[in-house]
């Protein structure tokens, strides 16, 4: 039977609820299931840290099966970062114990009177205090939950960013797993939520064993012989893009002020391995094993990953790896997004070479960053400032253009100047500047499944809509996107079939993923939101003099145009807060 | 020199497309420089290749441009690292050798230039890519300049490119011939073996 808990904190009260078919065929799951929850059960304009906002841990239907990567979870919630519905994927174990207890999705709402984590355990939903774990770094509060709940639990917690409203604090599980972007560690920390721990031994029902079974088999042969799947990544784990993406002049440095890094070699995957890889980790069924452990003076931690690495180097002028491995280990410890963290010192950077803010902060300068890391998690001094994000720091002291956001989120390690697609995808994410929402990379770059000219901008928008909706339902079942560079739309509808029993095929699976993504659109246009957010940095539509990428305009209205009229959103002019024609939620009934 | 090597990739490439040896994405190219590598990036159209198709890479270890590098990077690495002579390596999707490779385990060719030039040309298998497939290729091409993974392709090595290319030729040129002289035997024509040969 399909089974959410909706927990109170402020009353308490535990509810199971059943959430009916319809809404899980509708919405799938993880993702899906919880932009629609939070959808139905938050007021426009609510403050994302009132108690009223509800926050989700959501599982999917493919989660704790045999499917590869089914281990992970999505966490949905109105951002303090951005103010738009937020969704944020995690990888690590935390899904499959979340499932195995019983439950399909966790909704909080209201707020605890002190600190306090939520266990479920076999079915069962309890709140307990906190009081001992409350100021802990993530490290040490995993150990101490894996110490009294057991090692076969999942964990997934924030850190004292969390705790301190850092709007941009995450949440981490297992030590692993990253629900990086948009703040919603800090959600948590509203509710005075320090941990969610998940525990049990129910099995997933699986209802075509044998087409399962060959679809594995067909699966793996696929993810082994892929050359980024098979190869790149177990190697080289995310890092292998640095270089690469150097390559192309698209490895922003400088807060984008140029579109290449000239030390790129010396933060680049080879230089990972060559000093501080100690060894991969992977997620729960994981056959890629991107993750790599690295050792630096004696210490032993996560990652980093492609975008932290950049964020915390070449965005901030930072060539040194010692400095940027410790520097994401202190990002792990608090709990904060790499990605904001790096873009919002990149952004101080700017601004203090521009004498707008009350300190000198050179570009590259390694001991400030890692103090003002800590300052930010704790809001101290001008770390109080930081823990805002790029977007209010720059506007507070008057230069707003520093901030490289779309929608509040800073942008990631792409810049778009050399890929028109992806420059699209971007405008157009429903949560901001993020390259997860439409990987466009994987096509102009990449070259899988095929190469692309990227300095084009004919058949982007469809690409870029295709993209969105397909990655929406691979976020709802909830997979990691790596397995979509090896594995196609067909076959992931056809391990859904197998394990639910119900005929998906690609085109239900993308018809969900549409749906999913006009509810999120939806949202953001019931908080204000226009098409006219749907835009760049003013820095990034003009164009660089250096580089691959030297002379190059994205051509982003004529892009718009293309992907409002695929989307069937246009009428003959711009969206500018009208109703969607065909938003897809017609009929479905509140939870 | 990526520019210079641009340029060459370029010319071999047209050459072997209007051959009709490679079509669509097919096929492949690299040059070993020192222990630099350069190949014909994933995807790269050979009839038509834009400078952004030439990949500099490691020869002697794996490197992240390794990711856009031709999916057979791993059997050219071997290549050069079985064969230190070698310095160019070709690869095409010939039909007459691929048709040939189902039905022989190594073809021996029947004109004057090739069974001079080759002598032998030995048939292997293996998956595209796989480390399987790269062993094979890198073993035979140490006793022989030409091979045919069954059901795929040929891969010529040799010091310069132009002598792989005439390899690559002569290859699908010897196994055109075996095809016309089976066809012609089976019609009733008697083979009549030359004394030179």
């Amino acid at each position: 039977m399909r089974k959410i808990a909706y927990i109170d904190l402020s009353t308490p009260k535990v509810e199971h609820i059943d959430p009916g078919m319809d809404l899980l065929t509708n919405y799938l799951g993880g993702r899906g299931l919880g932009v629609k929850l939070v959808y139905d059960n938050l007021n426009p304009a609510l403050n994302p840290y009132h108690p009223d906002n509800v926050i989700v841990f959501a599982t999917g239907p493919l989660t704790a099966t045999r499917v590869y990567t089914s281990g992970r979870y999505a966490l949905i919630s109105k951002s303090p970062l951005t103010n738009t519905i937020f969704d944020s994927n995690s990888g690590g174990f935390f899904g499959f114990f979340l499932k195995s207890s019983g439950f399909d999705a966790v909704l909080i709402k209201g707020r605890a009177p002190k600190p306090s984590i939520i266990v479920v355990d076999e079915g069962d939903v309890t709140v307990k205090s906190a009081d001992s774990l409350w100021g802990l770094p993530t490290g040490e509060t995993v150990k101490e939950l894996l110490n009294e709940y057991g090692s076969r639990c999942g964990v997934a917690c924030i850190g004292p960013a969390g705790e301190n409203l850092t709007r941009f604090a995450c949440v981490v599980s297992d030590g692993i797993g990253f629900a990086g972007r948009g703040g919603l560690g800090a959600v948590l920390g509203s509710k005075n939520v320090k941990a969610v721990v998940a525990r049990g031994s129910r099995r997933v029902d699986v209802a075509d064993e044998n087409l399962l079974n060959d679809l594995l088999k067909n699966f793996i042969k696929r993810i082994r012989l892929n050359p980024i799947t098979g190869k790149s990544l177990p190697r080289f784990g995310t890092p292998v893009l640095v270089n690469v993406v150097n390559e192309y002049g698209m490895f922003p440095s400088f807060n984008f002020k140029s579109t290449y890094f000239e030390d790129a070699e010396l933060v680049s995957g080879e230089a990972l391995i060559e000093g501080f890889i100690v060894k991969s980790r992977s997620c729960y069924n994981c056959p890629i094993a991107c993750k790599k452990v690295t050792r630096v003076n004696g210490r032993m931690g996560e990652g980093p990953e492609y975008e932290s690495l950049w964020a915390l180097s070449a965005l901030c002028g930072i060539n040194d790896l010692k400095t940027v491995i410790e520097a994401n280990y202190l990002c792990n410890d608090l709990g904060l997004d790499t990605i904001t963290m790096g873009s919002t010192l990149a952004c101080a950077m700017e601004l203090s070479e521009r004498r707008l803010i009350p300190i000198q902060l050179s570009w590259g300068d390694k001991e400030k960053v890692k103090n003002l890391i800590l300052d930010t998690a704790y809001r101290r001094g001008l770390g109080n400032d930081l823990a805002e994000g790029s977007k209010r720091l720059a506007e507070k002291y008057g230069y707003s253009e520093a901030s490289m956001n779309v929608k509040g989120l800073e942008l990631p390690a792409y810049d778009p100047r050399g890929a028109y697609g992806q420059a699209l995808a971007y405008a157009t994410s429903n949560r901001g500047g993020c390259h997860l929402r439409a990987y466009m990379i994987s096509f102009e770059l990449l070259g899988v499944p095929v190469l692309l000219d990227r300095f084009s901008p004919v058949g982007k928008a469809d690409l870029v809509v295709y993209q969105q909706n397909f990655f929406a339902a691979v976020d709802s079942l909830v997979l990691c996107k790596f397995l979509t560079l090896g594995l196609d739309d067909e076959s992931i509808a056809q391990a859904l079939k197998a394990v639910t029993g119900k005929p998906y095929d690609k085109r239900e699976l993308l018809k969900a993923g549409e749906r999913i993504w006009n509810l999120e659109r939806s949202f953001n246009l019931r908080e204000g939101f226009t098409s006219s957010d749907d835009t760049l940095p003013t820095r990034l539509l003009t164009p660089v003099d250096k580089g691959p990428c030297a002379g190059r305009v994205i051509p982003l209205k004529e892009m718009l145009n293309d992907y409002y009229a695929v989307r069937g959103w246009l009428s003959g002019n711009p969206l500018n807060g009208e109703p969607l024609k065909n938003p897809g939620v017609n009929g479905l009934k509140p939870l | 020199m990526k520019e210079e090597v641009y340029k060459v990739f370029r010319k071999y490439g047209r050459l072997l497309a209007i051959h009709g040896y490679v079509a669509g994405h097919g096929g492949n190219l690299s040059l070993r420089s020192g222990n630099r590598m350069f190949i014909t990036r994933h995807g790269a159209h050979l009839e038509d290749l834009k400078p952004q198709d030439v990949i500099e890479t490691r020869v002697d270890k794996p490197s992240s441009l390794d990711t856009i590098a031709s999916s057979e990077i791993l059997l050219h690495r071997a290549i050069y690292m079985e064969s230190a002579q070698y310095l160019a390596c070709i690869h095409t999707h010939s039909p007459y050798a691929i048709a040939t490779s189902f039905f022989y385990d190594e073809l021996k060719p029947i004109d004057a230039e090739a069974s001079y030039v080759l002598k032998r040309i030995p048939v292997v298998e293996g998956e595209a890519g796989s480390q399987r497939m790269a062993e094979a290729v890198a073993k035979a091409l140490k006793e022989s300049h030409s091979v045919i993974v069954r059901g795929h392709g040929v891969f010529t090595a040799a010091q310069v490119i132009d002598v792989a290319y005439r390899y690559a030729c002569l290859v699908e040129r010897s196994a055109q011939l075996l095809y016309l002289v089976d066809v012609l035997k089976k019609l009733g024509y008697t083979f009549i073996t030359p004394t030179h040969l």
